[in-house]
């Protein structure tokens, strides 16, 4: 999943000056998940920009709503005709939603509530951690279902740097991580020891083919069966 | 002052006879029942405020007598979040108010209404009136 935090009030208000008639549009998958954009928060971001608005003087007429995925192009048509009668939107969505929402709207304005952050999972309640880079090229196959281009700081292909103490990573040691941030290596190799796969980390994982990563312009999957 | 509570039922059985002692403080008074405090959530907080209410004030069972297990625990993280979002605006945070009790504690119960009328008279009107 996509993970995002919420802007500052104050950063938001700042962005919608000068709009007066403004719609909320939430995201109900991801971002609902790590609760900053769903239709809970969305309701909770229109009553309290409408208090922050009308506490500034500011006259805003707010509306709201949310709809299941919004990078879903089809699933925004309801959206688009809300957003008729408004000149601004505010999109809790990932960035991915707000710009499918801004390429269905042309004439008006699309503003991120959201700063999207990373990809990654429900570790426990409340606590979301990174597990994905999108690296384009898996490896997980091979360390036993631990990445570590995220959850290694350094995205060491081939063991842990020796830095780790206690089983945790040395960047704890730079700040007061909590939960503290675990050694990817350390739970690669235990990982891997309990699947009886062990002897598989002594192959060497060549340098990783970082042209697959993102590093060169915006990525495109074209799937020929898929096309109309 | 106008003054909304969210009481959960089995916390506050009587809603009705709690709003009439409210009422009788001279304050605009109106309770609402709900099934477990855990049903409020964030929004509903910011909501009722935004509509110029100048106090809301939730009341739960005792964290280890929710009939919910963590009900009446989730609803206090929210009573939090909700209070996180008044130090943005630029509210008062006691415009928001919560009380836990063990269910058939009258005396904890009559406290609880003397808290909610002192804390009523301690806040100015809600500057969002309408």
């Amino acid at each position: 999943m996509i993970v995002g935090t919420r802007k500052s009030l104050e950063e938001i208000q700042a962005m919608l000056r000068g709009h007066s008639r403004i719609l909320l549009a939430g995201c109900d998958t991801c971002v609902a998940e790590c609760a900053s954009g769903g239709r809970r928060e969305t309701a909770e971001l229109t009553a309290a920009l409408d208090m922050a608005f009308r506490l500034a003087g500011q006259s805003v007429e707010l509306k709201e709503t949310c709809v299941d995925r919004q990078c879903i192009h089809e699933f925004l048509i309801d959206v688009v005709a809300e957003a008729q009668a408004v000149d601004a939107v505010l999109s809790l969505a990932c960035g991915a939603g707000v710009q499918a929402l801004a390429a269905r709207l042309p004439k008006t304005p699309v503003f991120p509530a959201l700063n999207t952050t990373f990809l990654g999972e429900t570790a426990e309640r409340g606590f979301w951690s990174e597990n994905c880079r999108g690296c384009g090229d898996c490896l997980l196959g091979v360390t036993g279902g631990i990445c570590p281009i995220s959850r290694c700081a350094k995205r060491l292909l081939n063991g842990p740097c020796g830095g780790a103490t206690a089983g945790k990573c040395e960047i704890n040691l730079a700040f007061p991580y909590d939960p503290p941030v675990p050694c990817a290596w350390e739970q690669i190799y235990e990982r891997m020891t309990n699947l009886g796969l062990v002897e598989r980390l002594f192959e060497v994982e060549p340098a990783k083919d970082w042209a697959k990563a993102g590093c060169s312009g915006p990525r495109r999957i074209l799937r020929p069966d898929q096309r109309p | 002052m106008k003054v909304v509570v969210l009481a959960c039922g089995n916390a506050v059985p009587d809603s009705e006879d709690f709003q009439a002692h409210l009422k009788q403080g001279g304050m605009q008074a109106q309770v609402i029942a709900q099934p477990c405090s855990s049903k409020v959530e964030t929004y509903h907080l910011l909501r009722i405020l935004a509509s110029g209410v100048d106090l809301v004030w939730v009341i739960g069972c005792a964290e280890n007598a929710c009939r919910l297990t963590e009900g009446s625990s989730r609803m206090g993280k929210r009573v939090q979040h909700a209070q996180e979002y008044l130090s943005e605006i630029g509210l008062e945070n006691e415009r928001i108010g919560m009380s836990r009790l063990v269910p058939g504690d009258a005396a904890a119960l009559s406290a609880i209404l003397a808290d909610i009328q002192t804390r009523a008279r301690a806040l100015r009107p809600s500057p969002l009136a309408r």
